[in-house]
C-alpha cells in the first residue's frame, strides 16, 4: 500500500477558510454585517463542539449551552477583576481562561452524563442543563440573577496596540480563535479517540470488546467539546459584554442543537454553514419581522425530515453529478423547483404575518406588499395568500418529481458507467 | 500444560431459567477447541460469559490462571481474549481498514490519545495492512464494512477479532450461513489465523469441527456432556445418544 497522498484540497479548502475569515469584514462592509460576523464565529465555534458529541460521538446534548454559559461566567468575572486590576491577563487569552472553565463543568458534568450512551445520556443532559440554570437564578451573588453580569472588555493596557473597544479588532480575535478551534477540532477526528468516539458511535458493543471502555471514550470527547465550547463562551462574553442566565439555557442549548443539525451533523463543515444560517435567521431576520422563530422551526422540521444530513449533505451530494458534467440538466428543474418553494414560502409568509398582526395588541392590521396595501381582518387576503400557499405546493410536488426522475437517472448512469 | 481457560462450577440464569448449570471445562493453551452441542444447549451464552457480555449467576472463570469471573469486556480484551460473533457485529459506516484498525488501536498502546494522528502511526497501519491481507480484503481496504458481501462480512469479523493479537481467540459460528466454498475458505482462514494461539469455537457444521479442533466439549441442557479428542468424541456412546441421536449409529463425519 502507498503512503497517503499529500492531501492537496485538505490544504486548498483551510487555507480559503482562513482568507474568508480575514477577508469576510471588507466583503460584507458595515457595523450590523460586523455584528453578524463576529457572532457567526463565536456559534461556529460552538456548534462544532456540539457536533463533537453529537455527530462524531453519537450522543445527543440538550444541555450543551451549560459549559459555554459558565465558561461566559467565569470570564466575565476574570475580566472584572483585571478591570479592578486584582491582576493582568491580556484580553486575548481570556477564550482560555473560558476553555478551561468549560473543561472543568465537563469533568464534573461529563462524568454523570457519559455513563450512560443514547436516550438516558440525552435526559441527563437535559435535567443537567435545568439544574445548571436554576442555580444560576438561585445564587444571584455569582451569576447576577436575571439581569446577569455586566462587564467592560476595554482593561488594562492595550494588547500590541489592541483595546478591543472597536468592534473590528473584537471580530478579528474571534476569527482567530474560531480558525484555531476548527483547526484543532478537526485535527481531534484525526486521533485515536476522535475514531474509536466514531466506533463508539456506530456500535457500542464491538467498541468495548476491542478493548475499549465506551464510557471512557465518551467522557473524554465530552470534555474536549466543552473545552472549545468554554471558548466560545468566553468570546461571546467579550462581544457582548454581559453574561447572564440566558447564556446557559435550554433556550441557548436547543439553539445549537438546531444550527448543528440545519447545517449537517454528518460532515465536519456541516456545522460551520448551520451557524452561519442560524444567525441569519436570529439577527438578520428577527430585525424584519416577530414571527423568525417560526420560520426557523418550520426550516428545521423541513429540514430533519427532507435533508436529515444537514445543508452540507445536500451540497455535497452535487459533487458527483458536477465532476460528471451533468449538472446542467440539473439546472432547469432545480431552477422550476426553487420557483415553487419560493411561491408556496409567500403564502406561508402572508399568512403567518397576517396571524402576527391579529395577534399583537395595538399593532396595525394593515400590511404592504409590493405597494399593494391590505387589512388582515378583512377575507380577501387571506383567501388570496392560500391560493398562493395552495399553488405554491401543487406546483412544487411537480417540480419536485422532475428532480427526482432526472436525479435518478443521472445517478443509475452514473453508478452504470462506475461498474 | 497450562490452561488458557478454566471454567470452574460456571452457572448462568436468567431469572428462573437455567441456561448454564455447573459447567468445568479446562481449555489449554495453544489447542483448538470445539464446543458443540444442540441448539439452546447454551454455547453461545457460554461465549458471552467467558468474554463478559453477561455476568456469570456462580462460578468462576480464569484467564491464563487469572481470575476474569464478570470483569467488563474491554479489561477482558485487554487481558489478551478476544471475541467473534454469531450476528456480524462490526463498524458498518467505516471502511474495511478502519475496522481492522480499531481492533488494533488498544493492544498498539494508542489506548484514548488525541495528540496522535491516528494516519501517521506506522506500526497501526503495518499490522491494519497485515491483518486485511490475511483476510483477504486488501483489495477492499476502503470499501464501507456495510456494502461488503455476507462473506466478506464474515472474514472482517474475524480479522476485527484476531487484529489486537490476543493470545485466547473466541469465534462463534464462524461459518455460518456460508456455502461450501464459502465454509472451506474461512477454514483456512480460522487454521492459518489461530496459529500459535488458542482458539475456542461455537460450530454447528460437523466438517469444520472435526477437521480443525484438537479437542471437543459437548454441551447439552447446559452442562458438559463430555470433552476429548475427535476420536474420542465420535466413539462417545452418550455423545451419540444425547447429540447426534440414536438414528446416528455411526459416527459423524464431513
Amino acid at each position: 500500500m502507498k503512503y497517503e497522498p499529500l492531501n492537496l484540497g485538505r490544504w486548498l479548502i483551510w487555507s480559503a477558510a482562513a482568507l474568508l475569515f480575514v477577508a469576510a469584514p471588507h466583503l460584507f462592509p458595515g457595523g450590523f454585517a460586523l455584528t453578524m460576523l463576529t457572532q457567526m464565529g463565536t456559534l461556529i465555534l460552538l456548534a462544532l463542539s456540539y457536533n463533537m458529541l453529537l455527530g462524531q460521538g453519537g450522543m445527543l446534548s440538550f444541555g450543551h449551552a451549560v459549559y459555554s454559559g459558565l465558561g461566559a461566567y467565569v470570564t466575565v468575572h476574570v475580566l472584572n477583576l483585571i478591570g479592578k486590576g486584582s491582576f493582568y491577563v491580556p484580553v486575548p487569552l481570556l477564550p482560555l481562561v473560558g476553555g478551561a472553565a468549560g473543561l472543568a463543568f465537563g469533568v464534573l458534568f461529563g462524568y454523570v452524563t457519559t455513563k450512560r450512551a443514547g436516550t438516558t445520556f440525552a435526559l441527563i443532559s437535559l435535567g443537567i442543563g435545568e439544574m445548571v440554570f436554576a442555580c444560576v437564578l438561585m445564587f444571584p451573588g455569582f451569576f447576577g440573577g436575571e439581569a446577569g453580569i455586566s462587564t467592560n472588555r476595554v482593561v488594562g493596557k492595550p494588547f500590541l496596540g489592541l483595546s478591543f473597544g472597536p468592534a473590528i479588532q473584537v471580530y478579528y480575535l474571534v476569527a482567530v480563535w474560531c480558525f484555531l478551534g476548527m483547526a484543532a477540532m478537526f485535527a481531534l477526528t484525526q486521533t485515536p479517540l476522535g475514531r474509536m468516539a466514531n466506533a463508539v458511535r456506530d456500535n457500542p458493543e464491538r467498541a468495548e470488546f476491542v478493548g475499549y471502555n465506551t464510557r471512557h471514550v465518551r467522557f473524554l470527547q465530552l470534555v474536549l467539546s466543552s473545552f472549545f465550547a468554554g471558548v466560545s463562551g468566553a468570546l461571546s462574553c467579550i462581544n457582548f459584554e454581559i453574561v447572564s442566565a440566558e447564556n446557559v439555557s435550554a433556550i441557548r442549548s436547543g439553539g445549537v442543537l438546531l444550527a448543528t443539525f440545519i447545517g449537517g451533523v454528518p460532515f465536519f463543515f456541516g456545522p460551520v454553514i448551520g451557524a452561519i444560517v442560524f444567525i441569519f435567521f436570529v439577527v438578520a431576520l428577527s430585525g424584519f419581522t416577530k414571527a423568525w422563530l417560526l420560520y426557523l422551526g418550520l426550516f428545521f422540521v423541513l429540514m430533519v425530515v427532507y435533508a436529515p444530513g444537514g445543508i452540507a449533505s445536500l451540497i455535497l451530494m452535487q459533487f458527483p453529478v458536477i465532476r460528471a458534467g451533468r449538472w446542467r440538466e440539473l439546472a432547469l428543474p432545480y431552477a422550476l423547483a426553487a420557483l415553487a418553494a419560493l411561491l408556496a414560502l409567500a403564502g406561508v409568509i402572508g399568512l403567518v404575518e397576517m396571524v402576527y398582526r391579529l395577534s399583537e395588541q395595538g399593532a396595525s392590521t394593515v400590511l404592504t406588499v409590493l405597494g399593494v396595501s391590505f387589512d388582515a381582518r378583512s377575507a380577501p387576503p387571506w383567501f388570496a395568500f392560500a391560493v398562493v400557499l395552495a399553488a405554491g405546493l401543487a406546483a412544487l410536488r411537480v417540480a419536485a418529481r422532475r428532480v427526482d426522475e432526472r436525479w435518478g437517472a443521472i445517478q443509475l448512469e452514473l453508478q452504470a458507467k462506475a461498474a | 500444560m497450562k490452561n488458557a481457560i478454566a471454567l470452574r462450577e460456571v452457572h448462568k440464569s436468567f431469572g428462573t431459567t437455567k441456561i448454564i448449570g455447573g459447567v468445568s471445562l479446562e481449555i489449554r493453551e495453544g489447542e483448538r477447541h470445539a464446543i458443540i452441542g444442540p441448539n439452546g444447549a447454551g454455547k453461545s451464552t457460554l461465549f458471552n460469559l467467558i468474554s463478559g457480555r453477561y455476568e456469570v449467576s456462580a462460578g468462576r472463570i480464569l484467564l491464563h490462571d487469572a481470575d476474569i469471573t464478570n470483569l467488563r469486556p474491554f479489561e477482558i480484551n485487554r487481558k489478551g481474549l478476544s471475541r467473534s460473533f454469531q450476528v456480524t457485529n462490526i463498524f458498518h459506516n467505516m471502511s474495511v481498514y478502519e475496522n481492522v484498525r480499531c481492533g488494533v488501536l488498544w493492544s498498539a498502546g494508542y489506548r484514548y490519545s488525541f495528540w496522535h494522528r491516528v494516519g501517521g502511526l506506522r506500526d497501526v497501519r503495518r499490522r491494519a495492512e497485515e491483518v486485511m491481507e490475511r483476510i483477504g480484503l486488501a483489495r477492499r481496504r476502503n470499501a464501507l464494512a456495510g456494502t461488503l458481501t455476507y462473506a466478506e462480512q464474515r472474514a472482517l469479523e474475524i480479522g476485527v477479532t484476531i487484529a489486537g493479537g490476543a493470545s485466547v481467540v473466541l469465534l462463534d459460528e464462524p461459518t455460518s450461513g456460508m456455502s461450501r466454498t464459502e465454509t472451506a475458505q474461512v477454514v483456512e482462514l480460522i487454521r492459518s489465523v489461530t496459529e500459535g494461539r488458542t482458539l475456542v469455537m461455537v460450530e454447528h457444521d460437523m466438517g469444520v469441527v472435526f477437521g480443525l479442533a484438537d479437542r471437543i466439549s459437548v454441551l447439552v441442557y447446559g452442562e458438559v456432556l463430555a470433552t476429548g479428542t475427535p476420536e474420542e468424541i465420535r466413539a462417545n456412546p452418550a455423545v451419540q445418544e444425547a447429540y447426534l441421536g440414536p438414528l446416528h449409529k455411526k459416527a459423524p463425519h464431513a
